[in-house]
């Protein structure tokens, strides 16, 4: 009750007003209280929220929802027209059942994920801006797709309002993302100080050079000697930016060395739990590892973790492609959902499944399907999201959002919020202007929250 | 421009066979099943597409109009043998539906060519206004440099437009860089090394006011320049030795593209000519063969490109390729994104898809001879073509006629068994090995081909070239509809933008390619973005940041010039020198703005926090070459000689697997030398390890800047990786040989690493360091990833013998024990790397 007191006070017009001009003051009063030491130490949020963490689930070419978690009957009895804005109209070669108490409609794609139904909150309003994966990939992880100036991406801003749990730990980890569409940019930190970027390691847990190559002592005698000399520097005139996250790169990796090794051995793992996600070595087990990966890097306090399974962008082979790429996901995924359930994760973790757009309705050549940016889907699950919910809808046919409409930078604005972060708080001074995640825009949407 | 749904057929105006009514039944009955794109192009013939029918499939094309007997079509639907007969899976055509078609093809086999319309539409609305206004668009001008208050300041005129900028703003610039800082910068920035402490001394000992302008003459006369200022245009030239996604083949020859690079700008061969050799080489003229050889070379530049080899239709591999090359050309010479008019009009710059398509019949016209085709699942040699590799001219047939026309007969005789084995009911079973029946035929005849292509084939025996050549049928190419391949829209002449006027390019050539043309129109004197785009990239190199941020988008999405006078002062500059990028480089760096200390000074920074107005000299990040090059000079083990080719030349044009054992081999051989970077295997998804971490190019697009990350991953690479360990014990090594007292030891490690002599404090510090580490020291257990490795690297192993079973396991590169001898070199092995780990050590002032 408290929470949602403060959560509605917070996104009162009044509040709104009288937190105007104090854009930055929760960053600047930690600070003053000693966080400019401990940049990635532990903040307050802004008001007080159930969603400690995020695990993102990026599908990354635009999975097409309207094959697996977006029923529309309407393709069916419309079939072999022309839809709006021309091409056939061509419904799921799929077959779609409903799930659970809250009748959620999944298709045979995804009959693990189907399970958790009731867990899911649906958010069926969103669009976006560029129908190309590039831009729209990029836009998706930090609000912007102005190739003129890089923005930080999300997990950078919120390990900058919020600091990491795990000091051991980077407090931004992303598997295995894509190495084009924005690459780096994509857990890039901008002009966020450079700690907060997100640490890429590969799909089978590597990274590079983590084992210590002497003795901790003697290794931290040497890093005494390297950090004095940074320090040094630091304090000169002519001290580049990113030196300071030098200083601090060189004690997360420290800490590394002991902690994420283990960290990242999925052998330790009981075999029910190797069986539960599928995890197997190879391209065809990779998205299972990423997952059980996930829920130990979550587990271990990691703020924001992003697993990325590739090759949804079927403008050919949809059928088969779907049959495939589902195959890697739904079981691991599931798997995901119910160990975070099954350890008590779930009430603190907010899990978001999704891609950078969405696909056509409309058929594109014999099997395929081309990229829509005026309407689809996401699923989250976890802490802060209501249950068994939809919120917003796409018209029938499934091509433009009509209700619950949600930009990118609402999205955004909203997932900040669930974790305790104001959207127009949240700012960064560069460059003359304070910047934020949502740059100029951005909505809370607070009709899908659990209050 | 949009496109309506009117689809209008050109009708035959004769009583033959109707097409609609009589052929396409039988086509879409009888063959779709297996050849269209629903299905699978079987032997990648497509019978659903007009373009696909005509242009065949592996065995050439299915018709030849009004000879029947001579088409493909018929030949194949009669064959007398079942296995060979057309349609495989169901029964023969009937006598009547093999008359249709005969008579169909000996009347011309007319297919209507289907075109859509097309109608003006709300986004080219804007075009005439954006082209009138878009800064980038008008006319270079040759402004005069503005008055300043502080004439006493500026040395050139460059300096002249930054104070001026200044002066606006009330903010001075701060003051001038100490001699150490400049001759490190400047050596950096010109060679991507820096100078060893006898180079310091010397430019510090010349007292001269030329000193400088010395030294600067001489870092431009160094082959290093080329080989810091080549990288760069590689970055731009999105270079890399093997296809990329999908399915990794290598490019064995890609390094002679790098080599020309290299080589043209140590010549400093003029931009515009430089540019004209990689769009045009082949049609140009030459002299010598050499000078053939060297321009078919330099379209490396269009060849070498990702390609997606792993598709079904050729029509769509090309056009992906041709996209590919569009975007390659007009982000790197004139920073505009136009291969985003490949599906619409462009959204934000005046580029309607009429031009795309202008600029795709330029390239549909040409032949991408980077020796690869496509396929859709395929393995072995299967996307390997040696017809489409150009000759160098040193090649020479070395077998003899009998032992060729012996093993052509061998050859022939292993394809037909292997062929009529092949997917039959009796190959498929699995004999007694537990493999198919048909795998040793499979086997043999690859084993033959290697053999037969090991004595015949240029690319083979390593005297291959991957570039372009005008194509053998030169014609204009339609507008695609959303930009797929097969819907055809209008025809778009062949020409260039018109997004911006280039008065007096000459007309293209309509009995070539028109490469030549383009590259003329690029690099014309009056092309107002070739030259901004270039000086705005070597100020970036030189500045830290472009005039024009992003110096890959001039477009209306892209930045505006902090500086427009001086960008297009520079321009004309550039044209005046004769297009000479060294010329243009001793005239950024003879500036005083150039040779500003980085300090900061917080009134600066309170109204220009970005330093967009040049008031200090921006730090930079060394890149990841420039760290790895560094380390090793300074450990006294860089190889200044240039090695021969690439470890990829090693490799053949076949898939190999980012973690395979041809990864494996290559990068063992990159951990193995001690060359230049720029010399190392540059295989698309398998960086050498010691680059890894700073960053590295991503070779899949045009990349006019590098990123400059702060990550713990850097850190773990100089705390544990075997590179810096390696280097830090030898130097080590060096300094316990070389003797002198402890604190001579030191102040040489300092100099050799970060050019200067270590405060008292630090030399303190070390002194204490050393002693104190030895004393702690015990011998650490062997990293459990150590393996042991080959006393010279491994040789890149043959193709997996099976391509149906490739063994999938990880193979992880070799890592070689580092050992340092006792307690005393281990502990200066760690004070060595220390000095490398340390901030400074990273960062150019």
């Amino acid at each position: 009750m408290l929470q949602t007191l403060s959560l509605r006070r917070q996104f009162s017009r009044r509040a709104l007003l009288r937190s105007a001009g104090a854009g930055f003051g929760h960053l600047a009063l930690s600070g003053l209280l000693g966080a400019a030491n401990q940049p990635l130490g532990v903040k307050a949020p802004h008001f007080r929220a159930k969603a400690k963490r995020v695990i993102f689930l990026f599908m990354e070419g635009a999975i097409s929802t309207l094959d697996t978690f977006e029923y529309k009957p309407a393709l069916q009895a419309n079939a072999g027209k022309t839809g709006p804005g021309g091409g056939t109209i061509t419904p799921s070669r799929f077959a779609f059942q409903q799930y659970g108490q809250s009748g959620a409609w999944f298709s045979e794609l995804m009959p693990n994920i189907a399970k958790h139904a009731d867990e899911f909150c649906f958010v069926r309003g969103l669009h976006t801006d560029t129908p190309a994966h590039p831009q729209a990939v990029v836009q998706l992880h930090t609000g912007s797709a102005n190739a003129a100036l890089t923005r930080p991406s999300m997990g950078s801003w919120l390990l900058y309002g919020l600091g990491t749990e795990n000091q051991d730990l980077p407090g931004y980890v992303t598997i295995n993302p894509p190495p084009n569409f924005g690459g780096a940019v994509n857990y890039g930190s901008a002009f966020l100080p450079a700690h907060y970027q997100g640490t890429r390691i590969s799909d089978e847990g590597y990274l590079p050079n983590l084992e210590a190559s002497a003795a901790a002592d003697l290794q931290r005698r040497q890093l005494n000697l390297i950090q004095s000399m940074n320090a040094g520097l630091a304090k000169s005139a002519q001290a580049p930016d990113p030196v300071e996250g030098i200083i601090e790169s060189y004690e997360l990796a420290f800490r590394m060395q002991g902690k994420v090794p283990e960290l990242l051995d999925l052998s330790k793992e009981p075999q029910a739990v190797l069986d539960a996600y599928g995890v197997k070595p190879g391209p065809e087990g990779s998205f299972a590892r990423q997952c059980l990966m996930a829920r130990r890097l979550s587990e271990a306090g990691v703020r924001f973790v992003e697993i990325c399974q590739g090759g949804w962008d079927h403008h050919t082979n949809l059928h088969q492609g779907l049959i495939a790429r589902s195959r890697e996901v739904d079981q691991a995924t599931a798997a995901l959902l119910a160990d975070l359930k099954q350890r008590g994760l779930l009430e603190d973790t907010l899990v978001i499944f999704g891609s950078e757009f969405g696909r056509l309705p409309m058929a594109q050549g014999f099997d395929g399907r081309d990229h829509n940016i005026t309407g689809y889907s996401m699923i989250l699950a976890g802490a802060g999201v209501k249950k068994g919910f939809r919120y917003g809808a796409t018209d029938e046919l499934g091509v433009k959002a009509v209700e619950g409409r949600m930009h990118i930078n609402d999205l955004h604005a909203t997932l900040l919020a669930l974790l305790g972060l104001h959207h127009k708080q949240l700012t960064y001074r560069y460059s003359g202007r304070d910047f934020r995640l949502t740059d100029v825009a951005g909505e809370v949407h607070m009709g899908l929250m659990d209050l | 421009m949009r496109f309506t749904g009117l689809i209008f057929v050109v009708l035959p105006l004769w009583g033959g066979v109707d097409f609609e009514g009589k052929v396409r039944p039988i086509l879409v009955g009888r063959c779709y099943a297996c050849h269209s794109a629903a299905t699978k192009p079987a032997g990648f013939l497509r019978v659903d597409d007009r373009a696909g029918f005509f242009r065949g499939g592996d065995s050439g094309p299915a018709v030849v109009p009004g000879k029947p007997e001579a088409s493909l079509l018929l030949q194949r639907i009669e064959h007398a043998d079942p296995r060979r007969r057309m349609p495989r899976e169901s029964a023969a055509l009937s006598a009547e539906e093999i008359a249709t078609l005969r008579r169909w093809i000996a009347e011309g086999a007319v297919w209507p060519v289907e075109t859509l319309t097309v109608a003006p539409a709300r986004n080219t609305a804007g075009y005439p206004q954006l082209r009138a206004k878009h800064w980038a668009f008008q006319p270079v001008q040759n402004p005069a440099p503005p008055a300043v208050t502080n004439r006493g300041w500026p040395a050139t005129a460059i300096d002249q437009f930054l104070l001026a900028k200044l002066e606006q703003k009330q903010l001075k610039p701060v003051g001038d860089a100490d001699r150490l800082t400049l001759v490190r910068r400047v050596t950096y920035d010109l060679t991507g090394l820096p100078p060893t402490p006898a180079e310091v001394d010397s430019f510090l000992a010349d007292k001269s006011p030329q000193a400088y302008a010395k030294l600067v003459d001489r870092l431009l006369a160094s082959p290093r320049f080329g080989e810091r200022w080549g990288r760069h245009w590689l970055d731009v030239a999105r270079y890399g030795e093997s296809s990329g996604p999908s399915r990794n083949i290598p490019y064995p020859h890609a390094w002679r593209y790098r080599d020309y690079v290299l080589d043209a700008v140590n010549r400093d061969v003029p931009y515009n000519q430089f540019l004209q050799e990689q769009i045009a080489g082949g049609l140009l003229p030459a002299a010598t063969p050499a000078e053939r050889d060297r321009l078919l070379i330099a379209t490396g530049f269009l060849a070498l490109g990702p390609k997606d080899v792993n598709q079904r239709f050729k029509e769509r591999f090309q056009m992906d390729n041709v996209a590919e090359q569009i975007d390659t050309v007009t982000r790197s010479t004139i920073a505009l994104t136009v291969s985003c008019a490949r599906c619409h009009d462009h959204k934000f710059d005046p580029i309607p898809t009429a031009d795309y398509y202008a600029l795709a019949g330029i390239f549909t016209s040409t032949e991408d001879a980077a020796g690869v085709r496509n396929k859709m699942g395929g393995a072995g040699l299967d996307y390997y073509d040696p017809a489409r590799l150009l000759r160098h001219s040193a090649y020479q047939p070395k077998a003899d006629p009998a032992t060729l026309s012996r093993l052509e007969a061998e050859l022939a005789t292993a394809k037909a068994k292997w062929e009529a084995i092949r997917g039959t009911p009796e190959g498929l079973k699995i004999a007694a090995n537990g493999r198919p029946t048909q795998q040793p035929f499979r086997l043999q005849y690859e084993k033959l081909q290697k053999e037969w292509l090991s004595l015949t084939d240029h690319g083979t025996l390593g005297y291959a070239i991957h570039g372009v050549r005008d194509a053998q049928q030169i014609a204009d190419t339609n507008i695609r509809v959303r930009g797929e391949a097969e819907l055809l829209g209008p025809v778009a002449p062949r020409g260039f933008l018109t997004a911006f006027a280039v008065p007096g390019a000459p007309p293209l050539n309509r009995a070539q390619s028109g490469r030549r043309e383009l590259a003329q129109w690029l690099t014309s004197d009056r092309n107002p973005l070739t030259t901004r785009v270039m000086v705005n990239r070597i100020w970036q190199h030189l500045y830290g940041e472009g005039l024009v941020k992003t110096v890959d988008n001039f477009g209306l999405t892209g930045d505006r010039p902090s500086h427009p006078e001086l960008l297009d002062y520079l321009a004309s500059q550039f044209l005046a020198d004769g297009w000479s990028i060294k010329k243009t480089v001793r005239r950024l760096v003879l500036s005083r703005s150039y040779r500003l200390a980085s300090t900061k000074v917080s009134e600066n920074v309170a109204v220009d926090p970005a330093n967009r107005l040049v008031w200090r000299h921006a730090p930079r990040r060394l890149d990841a070459e420039e760290v790895r090059d560094s380390i090793l000079l300074s450990s006294g083990r860089l190889q200044l000689n240039p090695p021969p080719a690439s470890a990829v030349r090693a490799l053949s044009m076949i898939e190999m697997r980012d973690n395979g054992p041809e990864s494996r081999a290559i990068i063992e051989q990159a951990d193995g030398s001690l060359a230049r970077s720029v010399y190392l295997p540059l295989l698309r998804g398998v960086t050498p390890r010691a680059l890894e971490a700073f960053d590295p190019v991503a070779q899949t697009l045009v990349t006019g800047q590098r990123d400059a990350t702060t990550v713990p991953t850097q850190a773990l690479f100089l705390m544990n990786s075997t590179f810096v360990r390696q280097q830090s014990l030898a130097l080590a090594g060096e300094l316990l040989a070389e003797g002198g007292s402890a604190a001579e030891r030191i102040r040489r490690a300092y100099r050799r690493i970060l050019n200067r002599l270590p405060t008292p404090q630090e030399l303190d510090r070390a002194a204490s360091f050393v002693p104190e580490y030895a004393a702690a020291y015990r011998p650490p257990p062997p990293l459990s990833l150590t393996l042991p490795v080959a006393a010279k690297p491994a040789a890149p192993p043959a193709a997996p013998a099976d391509p149906d079973n490739v063994d999938r396991t990880d193979s992880r590169p070799a890592e070689p024990e580092i050992r340092p001898a006792n307690a005393e070199a281990a502990a200066w092995m760690s004070l060595v790397q220390a000095l490398y780990a340390s901030a400074e050590f990273r960062f150019v002032l």
